[in-house]
């Protein structure tokens, strides 16, 4: 059957067993010194540094290299060759006939690249170590509107059904004759017996899940209960805050050298 | 349990009635069949006994609907959630997503009601074991064939310990063995004395094994409610659309051309066939 | 047109293998269903017909096309098949827009192609519902639409994906209908079906698939009676073959007529052999002090 578009691959480590808010904040510091810090380095420092010991620790690293590569590697090779040949004046460090690789193009690239690499492990380092559900209720506990957590994990599961979906009807209308390769016109004409149904379905659908929803009390107004339980302790409460505050304190030095220089 | 009189019912925008003058009352702990041609009103009867009629699609109601001692359209959807479970067709649809796991699924409806979390866990696991699924609790419902989901879909009704449960068309979308496994779920379920159960169907021979009582609809009138022998033969259900079992029919050919005694009633389930048709010994013939 | 499955194997990306060296042969105008549970391969094999799904190994053909040099478009016109959720299909703002989808595909003259589509509404009772949105219809109808849409195309070959289920008595008796139809006209019928009554009614020739091979096939009184291929495809036999099972009767009747038949042929024969009795054979009973405890009823 088709799976969710959680990427969570259950581990036994402690990084897994730590409080969702605690990886949440882990991965908030990581952006914010990944894309606040500036310069060239920071980012792939944060990412030597910070990422991978915790990669590693929830053995969860080669994964999350696996993930990052066919996203970094696209972008590392067009922002390399735009900006490294495209750079108005500049100090070329390499030339090619007419045209010349420039040290500022470079710099800005890997300072670009550092970017992305510092959002995307961010974003993988918390998605491959937390269920979607734990980090809900999590955030629901502290007040997060119950119906967006629902939302977003529905979403999660059901997404790839919706594709699924998408193919039959795509199957459905082949065996019909409708040509979906071709000239351009064919393939926009191709596209109303392609959307519309699967856009009625889902109207359908969703009349038919709202009621299953508050078949189960979902409105239900009153304390709600967990069946999942979240281990936190004191000192990761207090830990949160502070993971946060470092980078924080860190662009704000950056800003005073700035200044100051 | 289930008290409904002179029910009439059109869905917004419609002037004719889905409903009209429905009376009949259930008592508590029956099993009871609700079969007719499809549009007769077999689906809205569901609807308007848990509350989505009128809360959910509007329309206009006239009539009584008292359900376990609460007045169904004077009761909101919510406090109505636990007391009358429905079950439709579509197995899909009924899993709510809400939560990654088989066993968290079934108990989403509990943390809904604030039920403390022991209780729920063991209610929970209770009521995958009588549905069959134990073994997939920690499974992703994703990953369920649509009969397993089906039976998922009954667990999560079921777990919430509603005093009616209401069942449309559950088995409509699943391949024999996924018939079988929710017809033998709900079979254990009665058997516990769980639940008043309001099933609808087409599968004649279901119903004629399992039901207590069946209430036949058509045109939105009822036409028809008492045993299943006897509805299920009734000229004006089996003329009204709904058809009639091939045991019936085999017996009232048999009938018609003289092979068996006329006034012999006609058979809707195998055994009632088999002893309908067994060859008769001399002794019963002999004057 | 003939159909030819030659040592066809196919598995899905995700490595199940679906079709195990499946070998079958439908002549034109033959009547065939193909029986068995979820997963058995029943529809993996039945998109190999109209070339949806190509065969890893092993050859289908269609006629004298060979499907994996045919695009589905084109085998369109060959087999017509009919999906089992409408709603996977309906797009148009009208029942008679939608039915019109594929003879407009295949490229059929306008004029024709509104006679096909009335003709389809017809042979399905829904000519007065032609101006409807599909949505106004209830979801049985809406099935009626897909296969009115389907025969409106006239194909030689006729693929049908559980054309029974969600329909009530009438309109499983109206499908049926539509198979003998289609039959008469000496169009192949191929039939993926659960209802194992409607199978034994309305088909010649049986397929039972488990776990990716064919376990039986052959016409429908000997294949049904098969216990083992049957329960290993965990199927129940007709409601009739079961009763006369149940009575001792060694026929497997398709249909309540064939079945109240034998028994009449059965009875018959025990009067002839033994002493002459009152209310059998066609006679009918007059007497009043012959009387039979009723069975009672109620569930098992």
């Amino acid at each position: 059957m088709t799976s969710s578009f959680s990427l969570y691959a259950p581990r036994d480590s402690g990084y897994h067993r730590l409080h969702p808010l605690t990886k949440l904040a882990i991965s908030g510091a990581i952006l914010i010194g990944g894309l606040g810090l500036g310069g060239t380095w920071p980012a792939f420092a944060v990412f030597v540094l910070i990422v991978v010991p915790l990669a590693l620790w929830s053995r969860a690293l080669r994964s999350l290299l696996r993930a990052i590569w066919p996203i970094a590697l696209p972008f590392a090779i067009s922002l390399f060759l735009i900006r490294g040949f495209i750079w108005p004046g500049g100090t070329p460090i390499l030339t090619l006939g007419p045209v010349s690789l420039k040290a500022e193009g470079i710099e800005f690239a890997l300072a670009a690249v550092g970017r992305i690499v510092a959002m995307v492990s961010a974003f993988l380092l918390l998605s491959l170590t937390t269920p979607p559900d734990a980090l809900m209720l999590a955030l629901t506990e502290r007040g997060f509107p119950p119906m967006i957590a629902y939302i977003v994990l529905t979403t999660i599961q059901i997404v790839p059904r919706f594709q699924a979906r998408a193919a039959t009807i795509l199957d459905a209308q082949r065996s019909r004759g409708l040509e979906t390769e071709g000239s351009l016109p064919r393939r926009l004409r191709a596209l109303l017996p392609l959307v519309v149904p699967l856009i009625l379905s889902s109207i359908v659908d969703i009349e038919e899940r709202a009621i299953a929803l508050e078949a189960r009390a979902f409105s239900r107004v009153g304390v709600k209960t967990s069946l999942l339980t979240l281990n936190d302790t004191s000192i990761q409460r207090v830990a949160r805050w502070l993971i946060l505050a470092v980078p924080l304190i860190l662009i704000a030095l950056r800003f005073a050298l700035e200044i100051a220089a | 349990m289930i008290s409904v009189r002179d029910l009439t019912y059109a869905y917004p925008l419609t002037p004719t009635a889905a409903l009209w003058n429905v009376t009949f009352d259930v008592p508590a702990g029956q099993f009871c069949a609700l079969v007719g041609a499809n549009q007769s009103g077999k689906s809205t009867l569901c609807y308007a006994l848990s509350g989505f009629i009128p809360h959910f699609y509007h329309g206009t109601l006239s009539g009584e609907v008292s359900v376990a001692g609460l007045d169904v359209p004077a009761t909101p959807l919510a406090q109505l959630a636990g007391t009358v479970g429905l079950v439709f067709q579509n197995p899909f649809n009924q899993i709510t997503g809400a939560r990654m796991t088989v066993r968290g699924e079934a108990a989403f409806g509990l943390e809904n009601m604030g039920v403390p979390r022991s209780e729920m866990l063991v209610r929970a696991d209770e009521t995958l074991a009588l549905v069959g699924l134990s073994g997939l609790a920690d499974r992703s419902p994703m990953q369920l064939s649509g009969g397993q989901q089906q039976r998922l879909a009954l667990a999560s009704m079921i777990v919430m310990r509603p005093q009616v449960l209401i069942l449309d068309e559950p088995t409509s979308q699943l391949d024999p063995i996924g018939t079988k496994e929710v017809f033998a779920a709900l079979a254990r379920l009665v058997a516990s004395g769980g639940a008043t159960v309001i099933l609808v169907e087409h599968k004649l021979e279901w119903v004629a094994e399992f039901a207590d009582r069946v209430i036949a609809l058509a045109g939105g009138q009822l036409v028809a409610d008492g045993p299943p022998r006897e509805v299920l033969n009734a000229p004006e259900v089996v003329a009204s659309g709904v058809g009639q079992t091939r045991y019936a029919r085999a017996a009232a050919l048999a009938r018609a051309r003289g092979l068996v005694q006329p006034d012999a009633a006609l058979p809707v389930t195998l055994n009632q066939a088999s002893e309908f048709f067994a060859p008769r010994s001399l002794d019963e013939y002999i004057p | 047109m003939n159909i030819s499955l030659d040592g066809v194997s196919f598995a899905y990306p995700s490595g199940v293998m679906a079709l195990l060296e499946v070998s079958l042969e439908i002549a034109s105008g033959e009547a065939v269903a193909i029986i068995g549970e979820n997963g058995a391969g029943k529809t993996t094999l039945a998109r190999h017909l109209n070339g949806l799904l190509k065969p890893a190994t092993g050859g289908v053909a269609i006629g004298e096309w060979d499907t994996r040099r045919v695009s589905v478009a084109k085998l369109a016109a060959r087999v017509g098949y009919v999906f089992q959720n409408p709603d996977d299909q309906l797009f148009e703002r009208t029942v008679a827009a939608e039915v019109g989808f594929g003879p407009r595909n295949l490229g059929i003259p306008l004029a024709d192609a509104a006679h096909a589509v009335h003709n389809a509404l017809r042979r399905v009772g829904l000519a007065e519902q032609a101006d409807q949105h599909p949505y106004d219809l209830h979801i049985s109808q809406r099935k009626l639409v897909a296969l009115a849409a389907a025969l409106a195309m006239n194909t030689p070959i006729v693929v049908l994906d559980e054309p029974t289920t969600g329909q009530d008595a009438g309109g499983v008796e109206l499908v049926g209908q539509i198979v003998d139809e289609l039959k008469a006209e000496r169009r192949t019928v191929i039939a993926i079906t659960h209802d194992i009554d409607f199978c034994a009614e309305h088909f010649e020739r049986v397929v039972v698939m488990a776990e990716g091979r064919i376990l039986a096939d052959g016409p429908a009184a000997r294949t049904l009676s098969q216990v083992e291929a049957l329960a290993q495809a965990e199927v129940e036999p007709p409601q009739m073959i079961r009763l006369a099972r149940a009575l001792g009767m060694d026929h497997a009747p398709l249909t309540v007529e064939e079945f109240v038949d034998d028994f009449a042929a059965r009875s018959a024969a025990r009067s002839e052999s033994g002493p002459k009795v009152h209310g059998l054979s066609g006679s009918t009973p007059n007497d009043s002090s012959v009387s039979r405890a009723d069975s009672t009823s109620g569930p098992e």
